[in-house]
């Protein structure tokens, strides 16, 4: 995520060109390799225990690593290792834009300087952002006044689209709206002792990347096809989302909605832009009260 | 081989699960999208294993699920759901469901539930 966070200021800031920049994610591509992949080629692990885990990723809000250590296939010192040969995601960018020539490592490290303070990011914030995790650079992307299960709620949905959807995802700052009109939407509320909403909108065609990979399947049209195929992304989030909250409070999921016509939703709703395959989605969700249309 | 009923209200879930037996050599008689239509199917074709989402309107899929036993108390019915139902889950063993499948589909996991079945 910090390498698109980093990488989209650069070309904004006129450091880098478009060109320039998918260049570089080329080079991060070649050399990423997936943990499954280094597990096995170090021999820690089958390549049927590496499948085995990549199948249970898409049903359970767990990382490869935690997993596999959960199954007995790795310790928790192995993980540490291969997480090491895997390579930090910040420093791979650093890397990939130093080796094309494009930038030297001062140019980029002042860069980020700059970026931590056209954000109001604090060193620690920076410190988030260079670990390339999810859960820790989220959570600077969204309103200070939202409840620790409406977070989770969202951090859910961010963790799922990267373990389905995209792993290049990245966000914009969030922001709390009590009115949106919209294109289009899918959704799904939550009944029971906390009511809450998720709601995945965009404009023109932009929910497609989403729709056509968690279908498997090429949609051409914002319809009742590719949003049916969101609504069942939703539903995936929010079955995750249900269980991790049961303990504290009853859940019950609601059928899923769309619509692709044009709508307005008001009540106090949180806002998330994120970029799924490059094209730019609003996370809506609502805790304590549904989204009203 | 087996003759599979699909009830689910979501198009995206049925074209995957079909996608996923077909593969595998069974054979899906009919889809529906929702409970009702999914008990009327049962009925008129009664196939080997249902396959049954629980969160559907019109009728959900617990409902659904009575009335097929109430109709074949030998009816074989996989319920179908995303991951955080476990109330309803409980209801359904209650109410004679055979197995469970989560959504996302896992491939291997159903495959291996319509064989034990």
């Amino acid at each position: 995520m910090i390498s698109h966070l980093l990488g989209s200021y650069l070309v904004k800031e006129g450091k880098l060109t478009e060109a320039q920049l998918e260049t570089v994610y080329e080079t991060m591509r070649k050399v990423r390799v997936k943990l499954g992949l280094i597990a096995v080629s170090e021999r820690l692990m089958t390549v049927e225990q590496s499948d085995e885990i990549n199948r249970l990723q898409a049903i359970m809000d767990k990382r490869f690593g935690d997993i596999a250590v959960e199954k007995g296939y790795l310790t928790d010192e192995q993980v540490t290792r291969l997480l090491g040969l895997q390579g930090n995601q910040y420093l791979s960018f650093v890397q990939a834009v130093v080796d094309n020539d494009f930038l030297s490592v001062e140019e980029v490290t002042l860069a980020l300087n700059d970026y931590q303070k056209a954000n109001g990011f604090t060193l620690t914030d920076v410190e988030a952002l260079k670990s390339g995790e999810s859960d820790r650079i989220v959570p600077l992307f969204l309103p200070q006044n939202i409840t620790e299960y409406q977070s989770e709620h969202i951090l859910m949905a961010i963790r799922t689209l990267i373990r389905l959807i995209d792993s290049e995802i990245y966000v914009e700052k969030g922001i709390i709206s009590d009115y949106l009109e919209l294109d289009y939407f899918a959704l799904q509320s939550l009944d029971g002792d906390n009511k809450a909403t998720l709601a995945i909108s965009g404009e023109g065609k932009n929910i497609l990347p989403l729709a056509s990979a968690f279908a498997g399947e090429d949609f051409d049209n914002v319809d009742a096809d590719s949003l049916d195929s969101v609504c069942e992304f939703i539903n995936c989030v929010n079955g995750m989302f249900a269980t991790k909250v049961n303990q504290s409070f009853s859940t019950d999921m609601l059928p899923p909605e769309y619509s692709d016509k044009a709508v307005k939703f008001t009540g106090k709703m949180l806002v998330l832009p994120v970029f799924v395959k490059g094209s730019k989605i609003n996370l809506v969700s609502t805790f304590g009260d549904f989204i009203n249309k | 081989m087996s003759r599979i009923l699909i009830v689910d209200d979501s198009r995206t879930s049925r074209k995957i699960l079909r996608g996923l037996l077909e593969e595998a050599g069974h054979e899906v008689i009919a889809e529906a999208e929702n409970g009702e239509e999914g008990v009327n199917k049962y009925i008129e074709l009664k196939p080997d294993v249902t396959t049954l989402d629980i969160t559907m309107p019109v009728m959900d899929g617990l409902e659904a699920l009575v009335k097929i036993r109430e109709f074949d108390n030998k009816a074989k019915v996989i319920m179908v759901t995303a991951a955080g139902q476990q109330n309803k889950m409980v209801e359904a063993i209650k109410n004679g469901a055979s197995e469970f499948v989560t959504k996302p589909f896992e491939k291997e996991n159903i495959l291996k539930i319509i064989e034990k079945m």
